[in-house]
């Protein structure tokens, strides 16, 4: 039995075990299935680490609402990378190499700095999350990602004393992005959380969608979820990851700071300065669909109400 | 004699039918769900950019004319009107979908929106012109006075791509090429009014002297 067929057989195994954590497989129409190398060898090598400890898979953070399908998710983007239009993603993201991958991390003590992708995966107890995003034009998706908690990182690392915030990179690759070749925004795309936020566990990394690998338009192979923060803190294909003391820069935030703010959390109540937040149009009601009343944190008050108490969300917008 | 009168104004209502089909066009394809994701902002973005094209083709008849002697003045009436039901069609969306007829929001946003409050003046110093747009008002009206209403048409377009500016997230590709087509026609426009050629000619000979 060769390797690939022996990664078939441990997924074929603990494929129904995944299904029975997994419910997303009540929501859509579509499969779990695991066919790709990184997901094989993640799943693979995950596996005894997810086995015995199914709780850490636990669904409570996923929203109870039905998910958008795969058709709306990866045809409807902003990723200015390929383009200002949301087709645009799907129309030239293919272009991106993603495999390889490398992450490099800073504001670490340890030798090694620079992972592949494959390397980061290994022993994560991969899972979903059916998360709700809202998006800073006054639109709104529900996603059911795969991947792990950003946190589960964060702990493997040895992090420098006193880092007070996480700042991320996207790759910078005018070559396979056509985006980049033109200055609509300050390249590469930065964004960046307070450590409290990032060590969150509704903070996620995403490496993939309805279970399968993660379509490049929607940020592969490696993404933030925020799901309280407006989306363009959810920052895609990210090659670098520091651990610093000082607020970084963030791309939206430096492009227009009356208009966005660093923390740029879900707020109804805090108007953007030149539409209104109060409301939400719901990706998928069609034409005559009705606006959904936004919520405060994206409707994630309890789960991360505590970061911000006695904040001043007007302010610290 | 007849014929001729005919065949003179058929095209211009073949024109109308053709430039107005997108309007029912795309609504239906709304309706079947054929606009992607987000049919109501497609819907509310298309008509109001087809809008801003239709306005723009009607602003730059006269310096096609003038500057390439292309003659579509006999269009210019239509394809105005035109811009108009498109933009007619673009607040109807805004109004009937996009708030889903609510007033309380439509007050909100006319205080506070910036981009809102510039396309409602757009809109409304269009409505003079496409009620003048016909023959009776033509025969009615003191030609001056009409010319004078139909110059609004520059406020117009001005409001417009503010309107579309301020509601932008980034300048776009399209939103320069808007942008440098509307400065186009007006430093034309500028160029042919009497009190630019007067104070041309004053400096002209204040650098001869």
């Amino acid at each position: 039995m060769n390797r690939t067929t022996m990664m078939d057989e441990v997924v074929n195994i603990i494929g129904p075990y995944i299904l029975k954590i997994l419910k997303y497989s009540d929501v859509t129409p579509y499969n779990f299935y695991l066919n790709r190398r990184k997901f094989v060898e993640a799943l693979g090598l995950a596996s005894l680490a997810f086995v015995p400890t199914p709780t850490l898979a636990k669904q409570s953070y996923s929203t109870n609402a039905k998910p958008n399908t795969i058709e709306e998710i990866t045809n409807y983007n902003n990723f200015y990378e390929f383009g200002t239009s949301k087709t645009d993603p799907a129309k030239y993201a293919q272009s991106l190499t993603t495999d390889p991958w490398e992450i490099t991390f800073e504001g670490v003590s340890q030798n090694k700095k620079k992972f592949d992708l494959a390397e980061i995966l290994r022993g994560k107890a991969i899972q979903e999350r059916i998360y709700r995003l809202r998006c800073v034009e006054g639109w709104s998706m529900v996603i059911p990602w795969i991947g792990f908690p950003l946190r589960d990182l964060i702990d493997e690392l040895e992090l420098d004393n006193n880092a007070k915030f996480v700042a991320f990179e996207t790759v910078y690759r005018p070559t396979e992005m056509r985006g980049q070749k033109r200055a609509t925004l300050d390249w590469p795309y930065r964004e960046g959380l307070t450590i409290e936020e990032a060590l969150h566990p509704l903070t996620f990394i995403a490496i993939g969608l309805y279970g399968k690998e993660l379509p490049n338009q929607n940020g592969a192979p490696f993404r933030l979820v925020v799901p309280w923060k407006y989306g363009f803190k959810s920052i895609k294909s990210i090659t670098k990851i520091s651990f610093i003391k000082e607020q970084p820069y963030t791309t939206w935030s430096s492009e227009n700071p009356r208009e966005y703010g660093f923390y740029s959390n879900v707020n109804p109540n805090v108007d953007h300065p030149r539409w209104s937040q109060a409301t939400e149009r719901v990706i998928g009601e069609g034409l005559f669909g009705e606006r959904r009343k936004t919520e405060l944190f994206n409707g994630y008050i309890e789960e991360v109400g505590d970061l911000y108490k006695g904040m001043d969300l007007k302010k610290y917008y | 004699m007849t014929f001729s009168i005919l065949f003179k104004s058929l095209p211009v209502s073949l024109l109308y039918c053709i430039l107005l089909i997108p309007i029912p066009l795309y609504f239906y394809w709304g309706i079947v769900n054929q606009l992607g994701p987000d049919p109501l902002r497609l819907l509310e973005h298309k008509y109001g950019e087809l809008g801003l094209i239709f306005l723009l083709i009607t602003l730059s008849i006269s310096p096609l004319f003038k500057y390439a002697k292309i003659n579509l003045v006999r269009y210019r009436r239509c394809i105005g009107l035109v811009a108009f039901y498109y933009i007619v069609s673009h607040i109807c969306v805004y109004f009937f979908l996009d708030i889903g007829l609510s007033i309380d929001l439509l007050l909100s946003d006319l205080q506070k929106r910036y981009y809102i409050i510039a396309g409602f003046f757009a809109f409304i110093t269009l409505i003079p012109l496409a009620l003048t747009s016909n023959n009776f008002a033509l025969r009615k009206l003191n030609i001056k006075t009409w010319n004078k209403i139909h110059s609004f048409v520059y406020v117009a377009i001005m409001l417009s791509i503010f309107h579309f500016i301020l509601m932008s997230k980034t300048w776009t590709g399209e939103l320069y090429f808007y942008t440098g087509i509307t400065i186009l026609i007006l430093i034309l426009k500028i160029k042919s009014t009497k009190l630019y050629k007067k104070l041309s000619t004053y400096s002209n000979a204040d650098i001869s002297k």
